[in-house]
Protein backbone atom coordinates (compact mmCIF):
# COMPACT_ATOMS: atom_id res chain seq x y z
CA UNK A 1 0.00 0.00 0.00
CA UNK A 2 1.42 3.37 -1.01
CA UNK A 3 2.39 5.77 1.74
CA UNK A 4 1.58 9.46 1.46
CA UNK A 5 3.39 12.10 3.46
CA UNK A 6 1.46 14.98 5.00
CA UNK A 7 3.38 18.20 5.52
CA UNK A 8 1.76 20.84 7.67
CA UNK A 9 2.60 24.50 7.10
CA UNK A 10 0.86 26.01 10.12
CA UNK A 11 1.38 29.73 9.74
CA UNK A 12 3.66 31.04 6.98
CA UNK A 13 4.72 34.66 7.09
CA UNK A 14 1.49 36.25 6.01
CA UNK A 15 -1.84 35.35 7.70
CA UNK A 16 -2.57 37.03 11.02
CA UNK A 17 -5.14 36.64 13.77
CA UNK A 18 -7.34 39.11 11.87
CA UNK A 19 -7.48 36.64 9.00
CA UNK A 20 -8.10 33.65 11.23
CA UNK A 21 -7.79 33.79 15.05
CA UNK A 22 -6.57 30.19 15.01
CA UNK A 23 -3.32 30.90 13.15
CA UNK A 24 -0.42 30.08 15.52
CA UNK A 25 1.85 33.07 15.94
CA UNK A 26 3.89 32.80 19.14
CA UNK A 27 6.50 30.08 19.73
CA UNK A 28 4.22 28.35 22.26
CA UNK A 29 1.25 28.46 19.90
CA UNK A 30 3.37 27.00 17.12
CA UNK A 31 4.63 24.22 19.39
CA UNK A 32 1.10 23.31 20.51
CA UNK A 33 -0.06 23.32 16.91
CA UNK A 34 2.80 21.18 15.59
CA UNK A 35 2.27 18.60 18.31
CA UNK A 36 -1.46 18.46 17.56
CA UNK A 37 -0.80 18.03 13.84
CA UNK A 38 1.81 15.32 14.47
CA UNK A 39 -0.74 13.39 16.49
CA UNK A 40 -3.21 13.75 13.60
CA UNK A 41 -0.77 12.36 11.02
CA UNK A 42 1.57 15.11 9.86
CA UNK A 43 5.08 13.78 9.28
CA UNK A 44 6.72 17.09 8.37
CA UNK A 45 6.29 20.57 9.84
CA UNK A 46 7.24 23.48 7.60
CA UNK A 47 7.82 26.32 10.04
CA UNK A 48 7.87 30.09 9.83
CA UNK A 49 8.44 32.44 12.75
CA UNK A 50 6.73 35.72 13.66
CA UNK A 51 8.10 38.70 15.50
CA UNK A 52 6.33 40.14 18.56
CA UNK A 53 4.02 42.17 16.30
CA UNK A 54 3.05 39.11 14.30
CA UNK A 55 5.08 39.82 11.19
CA UNK A 56 7.25 37.21 9.48
CA UNK A 57 10.82 37.10 10.73
CA UNK A 58 13.95 35.08 10.13
CA UNK A 59 15.12 35.63 13.70
CA UNK A 60 17.32 32.73 14.76
CA UNK A 61 16.25 33.48 18.34
CA UNK A 62 12.62 32.74 17.49
CA UNK A 63 13.52 29.52 15.70
CA UNK A 64 15.75 28.46 18.62
CA UNK A 65 13.05 29.24 21.19
CA UNK A 66 10.35 27.37 19.27
CA UNK A 67 12.39 24.26 18.50
CA UNK A 68 13.67 24.25 22.08
CA UNK A 69 10.14 24.34 23.48
CA UNK A 70 9.02 21.58 21.15
CA UNK A 71 11.84 19.28 22.16
CA UNK A 72 11.50 20.12 25.86
CA UNK A 73 7.73 19.77 26.12
CA UNK A 74 7.23 16.93 23.63
CA UNK A 75 10.25 14.64 23.53
CA UNK A 76 8.03 11.94 22.01
CA UNK A 77 7.34 14.05 18.91
CA UNK A 78 9.49 12.76 16.05
CA UNK A 79 8.05 15.05 13.38
CA UNK A 80 10.51 16.11 10.68
CA UNK A 81 11.34 19.80 10.95
CA UNK A 82 11.45 21.76 7.71
CA UNK A 83 12.43 25.37 8.43
CA UNK A 84 11.75 28.14 5.98
CA UNK A 85 14.51 30.19 4.41
CA UNK A 86 11.98 32.73 3.08
CA UNK A 87 10.08 34.11 6.02
CA UNK A 88 10.68 37.81 5.55
CA UNK A 89 11.06 39.69 2.27
CA UNK A 90 13.47 42.14 3.94
CA UNK A 91 15.80 39.47 5.35
CA UNK A 92 19.39 39.31 4.17
CA UNK A 93 20.98 36.29 2.53
CA UNK A 94 22.82 35.68 5.80
CA UNK A 95 19.78 35.79 8.08
CA UNK A 96 17.89 33.53 5.71
CA UNK A 97 20.26 30.68 6.52
CA UNK A 98 21.77 31.48 9.93
CA UNK A 99 19.11 29.45 11.75
CA UNK A 100 19.86 26.43 9.56
CA UNK A 101 23.52 26.51 10.49
CA UNK A 102 22.74 26.63 14.19
CA UNK A 103 19.71 24.34 14.47
CA UNK A 104 20.52 21.86 11.67
CA UNK A 105 16.96 20.72 10.95
CA UNK A 106 16.44 17.72 8.71
CA UNK A 107 14.91 19.87 5.97
CA UNK A 108 14.76 23.47 4.82
CA UNK A 109 12.91 25.23 2.05
CA UNK A 110 14.75 26.18 -1.15
CA UNK A 111 12.83 28.57 -3.39
CA UNK A 112 14.34 27.85 -6.75
CA UNK A 113 13.85 31.18 -8.52
CA UNK A 114 12.57 34.73 -8.17
CA UNK A 115 9.12 36.11 -8.82
CA UNK A 116 6.82 39.07 -8.34
CA UNK A 117 5.15 39.17 -4.95
CA UNK A 118 1.42 39.90 -4.92
CA UNK A 119 1.93 42.33 -7.81
CA UNK A 120 3.50 44.77 -5.37
CA UNK A 121 7.00 43.60 -4.56
CA UNK A 122 9.75 41.11 -5.40
CA UNK A 123 10.51 37.69 -3.99
CA UNK A 124 14.19 37.54 -4.77
CA UNK A 125 16.28 34.40 -4.74
CA UNK A 126 19.49 35.59 -6.34
CA UNK A 127 21.70 32.99 -8.05
CA UNK A 128 24.47 33.76 -5.55
CA UNK A 129 22.08 33.04 -2.69
CA UNK A 130 20.83 29.80 -4.20
CA UNK A 131 24.37 28.54 -4.85
CA UNK A 132 25.51 29.36 -1.33
CA UNK A 133 22.36 27.97 0.26
CA UNK A 134 22.55 24.72 -1.72
CA UNK A 135 26.18 24.13 -0.83
CA UNK A 136 25.61 25.01 2.82
CA UNK A 137 22.62 22.71 3.09
CA UNK A 138 24.73 19.85 1.76
CA UNK A 139 27.51 20.67 4.22
CA UNK A 140 25.07 20.93 7.12
CA UNK A 141 23.21 17.71 6.24
CA UNK A 142 19.91 19.47 5.52
CA UNK A 143 17.69 18.20 2.70
CA UNK A 144 16.28 21.01 0.56
CA UNK A 145 12.59 21.06 -0.13
CA UNK A 146 12.58 22.61 -3.60
CA UNK A 147 9.64 25.00 -3.72
CA UNK A 148 8.59 25.41 -7.35
CA UNK A 149 6.00 28.05 -8.17
CA UNK A 150 6.26 27.40 -11.91
CA UNK A 151 7.97 24.94 -14.28
CA UNK A 152 10.94 27.27 -14.77
CA UNK A 153 11.93 26.71 -11.17
CA UNK A 154 12.09 22.96 -11.85
CA UNK A 155 14.41 23.65 -14.77
CA UNK A 156 16.51 25.80 -12.46
CA UNK A 157 16.74 22.91 -9.99
CA UNK A 158 17.96 20.65 -12.81
CA UNK A 159 20.69 23.20 -13.53
CA UNK A 160 21.82 23.29 -9.90
CA UNK A 161 21.72 19.51 -9.81
CA UNK A 162 24.14 19.32 -12.73
CA UNK A 163 26.31 21.96 -11.11
CA UNK A 164 26.51 20.06 -7.84
CA UNK A 165 24.75 22.76 -5.84
CA UNK A 166 21.91 20.32 -5.24
CA UNK A 167 22.22 16.60 -4.70
CA UNK A 168 19.86 13.90 -5.98
CA UNK A 169 17.32 12.65 -5.18
CA UNK A 170 15.49 15.95 -4.94
CA UNK A 171 12.22 16.58 -3.18
CA UNK A 172 9.89 19.17 -4.71
CA UNK A 173 7.02 21.13 -3.28
CA UNK A 174 4.78 22.30 -6.13
CA UNK A 175 3.20 25.58 -5.01
CA UNK A 176 0.02 25.79 -7.07
CA UNK A 177 -2.35 28.67 -7.59
CA UNK A 178 -0.21 31.44 -6.10
CA UNK A 179 -0.44 34.87 -7.69
CA UNK A 180 2.21 35.11 -10.43
CA UNK A 181 2.79 31.36 -10.28
CA UNK A 182 1.33 28.43 -12.18
CA UNK A 183 -2.46 28.08 -11.82
CA UNK A 184 -3.78 25.45 -9.46
CA UNK A 185 -5.53 22.90 -11.64
CA UNK A 186 -4.99 19.29 -12.67
CA UNK A 187 -3.63 20.14 -16.10
CA UNK A 188 -0.96 22.34 -14.52
CA UNK A 189 -0.17 19.77 -11.84
CA UNK A 190 0.35 17.08 -14.48
CA UNK A 191 2.66 19.41 -16.37
CA UNK A 192 4.70 20.13 -13.23
CA UNK A 193 5.01 16.40 -12.53
CA UNK A 194 5.96 15.61 -16.14
CA UNK A 195 8.51 18.41 -16.17
CA UNK A 196 10.06 17.17 -12.95
CA UNK A 197 10.24 13.58 -14.17
CA UNK A 198 11.82 14.74 -17.42
CA UNK A 199 14.40 17.09 -15.90
CA UNK A 200 15.03 15.57 -12.48
CA UNK A 201 14.18 11.85 -12.71
CA UNK A 202 14.00 9.97 -9.46
CA UNK A 203 12.72 12.97 -7.50
CA UNK A 204 9.85 12.87 -5.04
CA UNK A 205 7.17 15.54 -4.92
CA UNK A 206 4.42 17.07 -2.86
CA UNK A 207 1.97 19.84 -3.65
CA UNK A 208 -0.65 22.19 -2.32
CA UNK A 209 -3.09 24.66 -3.80
CA UNK A 210 -3.93 28.02 -2.31
CA UNK A 211 -7.52 29.14 -2.09
CA UNK A 212 -9.99 27.49 -4.40
CA UNK A 213 -7.54 24.92 -5.72
CA UNK A 214 -6.73 23.44 -2.30
CA UNK A 215 -8.90 20.33 -2.52
CA UNK A 216 -8.25 19.74 -6.22
CA UNK A 217 -4.54 19.68 -5.52
CA UNK A 218 -5.00 17.44 -2.47
CA UNK A 219 -6.93 14.84 -4.45
CA UNK A 220 -4.57 15.29 -7.41
CA UNK A 221 -1.49 14.64 -5.32
CA UNK A 222 -2.87 11.40 -3.97
CA UNK A 223 -4.09 10.20 -7.37
CA UNK A 224 -0.80 11.02 -9.09
CA UNK A 225 1.43 9.47 -6.48
CA UNK A 226 2.64 12.62 -4.80
CA UNK A 227 2.53 13.86 -1.23
CA UNK A 228 0.39 16.56 0.37
CA UNK A 229 0.92 19.85 2.14
CA UNK A 230 -1.86 21.52 4.09
CA UNK A 231 -2.02 24.34 6.62
CA UNK A 232 -2.96 27.92 7.25
CA UNK A 233 0.15 29.24 5.52
CA UNK A 234 -1.68 28.45 2.30
CA UNK A 235 -5.35 28.46 3.32
CA UNK A 236 -6.98 30.07 6.35
CA UNK A 237 -10.35 28.72 5.20
CA UNK A 238 -11.57 25.16 5.64
CA UNK A 239 -14.39 25.56 3.13
CA UNK A 240 -16.33 28.38 1.55
CA UNK A 241 -17.29 30.82 4.29
CA UNK A 242 -15.80 28.61 6.99
CA UNK A 243 -12.57 29.51 8.72
CA UNK A 244 -10.31 26.60 9.62
CA UNK A 245 -10.71 25.74 13.29
CA UNK A 246 -7.13 24.56 13.50
CA UNK A 247 -4.31 23.15 11.42
CA UNK A 248 -5.18 19.79 12.91
CA UNK A 249 -8.54 20.00 11.19
CA UNK A 250 -6.78 20.41 7.84
CA UNK A 251 -4.38 17.54 8.58
CA UNK A 252 -7.24 15.28 9.57
CA UNK A 253 -9.03 15.96 6.30
CA UNK A 254 -5.87 15.18 4.31
CA UNK A 255 -5.48 11.94 6.24
CA UNK A 256 -9.08 10.99 5.45
CA UNK A 257 -8.51 11.62 1.74
CA UNK A 258 -5.38 9.47 1.79
CA UNK A 259 -7.11 6.59 3.56
CA UNK A 260 -10.26 6.76 1.46
CA UNK A 261 -8.11 6.53 -1.65
CA UNK A 262 -6.49 3.38 -0.31
CA UNK A 263 -3.11 4.73 0.70
CA UNK A 264 -1.72 4.97 4.20
CA UNK A 265 -0.54 8.10 5.97
CA UNK A 266 3.25 7.98 6.24
CA UNK A 267 4.70 8.19 9.72
CA UNK A 268 7.73 10.43 10.25
CA UNK A 269 9.94 7.30 10.17
CA UNK A 270 8.40 6.23 6.87
CA UNK A 271 8.73 9.75 5.50
CA UNK A 272 12.42 9.70 6.38
CA UNK A 273 12.79 6.50 4.38
CA UNK A 274 10.87 7.89 1.39
CA UNK A 275 12.90 11.12 1.38
CA UNK A 276 16.24 9.51 2.15
CA UNK A 277 16.78 11.45 5.34
CA UNK A 278 19.62 10.00 7.31
CA UNK A 279 19.62 11.91 10.61
CA UNK B 1 6.67 30.93 1.57
CA UNK B 2 3.19 31.54 0.26
CA UNK B 3 0.50 34.07 0.99
CA UNK B 4 -2.82 32.39 0.27
CA UNK B 5 -5.06 33.55 -2.53
CA UNK B 6 -4.83 37.04 -3.95
CA UNK B 7 -8.02 39.02 -4.49
CA UNK B 8 -9.15 41.96 -6.58
CA UNK B 9 -11.66 44.13 -4.72
CA UNK B 10 -14.45 46.07 -6.43
CA UNK B 11 -17.38 48.35 -5.75
CA UNK B 12 -20.40 48.42 -8.04
CA UNK B 13 -20.92 51.87 -9.56
CA UNK B 14 -24.61 51.15 -9.94
CA UNK B 15 -25.80 49.54 -6.70
CA UNK B 16 -22.79 50.20 -4.44
CA UNK B 17 -22.22 46.55 -3.61
CA UNK B 18 -18.67 45.64 -2.53
CA UNK B 19 -17.33 42.36 -3.84
CA UNK B 20 -14.10 40.53 -4.59
CA UNK B 21 -12.77 37.95 -7.01
CA UNK B 22 -9.86 35.59 -6.39
CA UNK B 23 -7.20 36.09 -9.05
CA UNK B 24 -6.83 32.33 -9.50
CA UNK B 25 -10.40 32.26 -10.83
CA UNK B 26 -9.69 34.49 -13.82
CA UNK B 27 -9.82 31.43 -16.16
CA UNK B 28 -13.20 30.39 -14.77
CA UNK B 29 -14.89 33.79 -15.10
CA UNK B 30 -13.18 35.09 -18.23
CA UNK B 31 -14.75 38.36 -19.38
CA UNK B 32 -17.19 38.29 -16.46
CA UNK B 33 -14.36 38.60 -13.95
CA UNK B 34 -14.90 41.82 -11.99
CA UNK B 35 -18.62 42.08 -12.74
CA UNK B 36 -21.08 42.93 -9.98
CA UNK B 37 -22.87 39.71 -9.00
CA UNK B 38 -26.17 41.64 -8.78
CA UNK B 39 -26.06 44.07 -11.71
CA UNK B 40 -23.74 42.02 -13.94
CA UNK B 41 -21.93 45.22 -14.90
CA UNK B 42 -18.17 45.79 -14.53
CA UNK B 43 -17.26 46.90 -11.02
CA UNK B 44 -14.98 49.79 -10.10
CA UNK B 45 -11.60 48.46 -9.04
CA UNK B 46 -10.78 49.42 -5.43
CA UNK B 47 -7.59 47.50 -4.52
CA UNK B 48 -5.94 44.13 -4.69
CA UNK B 49 -3.82 41.93 -2.46
CA UNK B 50 -4.05 39.07 0.02
CA UNK B 51 -6.81 38.96 2.61
CA UNK B 52 -7.05 42.21 4.59
CA UNK B 53 -8.82 43.04 7.87
CA UNK B 54 -11.80 44.49 5.98
CA UNK B 55 -12.01 41.38 3.81
CA UNK B 56 -15.42 40.51 5.23
CA UNK B 57 -16.87 43.76 3.87
CA UNK B 58 -16.52 42.39 0.36
CA UNK B 59 -18.65 39.49 -0.84
CA UNK B 60 -16.65 36.82 -2.57
CA UNK B 61 -17.91 35.94 -6.02
CA UNK B 62 -17.02 32.36 -6.79
CA UNK B 63 -19.94 30.81 -8.67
Amino acid sequence: MAKTIITVAPNGAWPKKENNPNVPITPQEIVNDVYDCWQAGAAIAHLHMRDDRGFGTMSTDKFRETIGLLREQHPDCDIILNLTTSGDLDATDETRMAHLEEIRPEMGSYDCGSMNWLNTSLFINHPDFLETLGKNMQAWGIKPEIEAFDPGMIANAAYYLKKGVLKAPLHFQFCMGCANGIPGNMKSLLFMKDTMESLCPGSTWSCFGVGHSAMEMTYGAVALGGHIRVGMEDNVMYAKGQLAESNRQLVERAARVIREYGNTVATPAEAREILGLTK
Amino acid sequence: MTWGPMYMYYRCGTCGKQFKYAVDLIPRFGEKFGNCPVCQTPGVFVKDGARTPDDGDYEEVDE
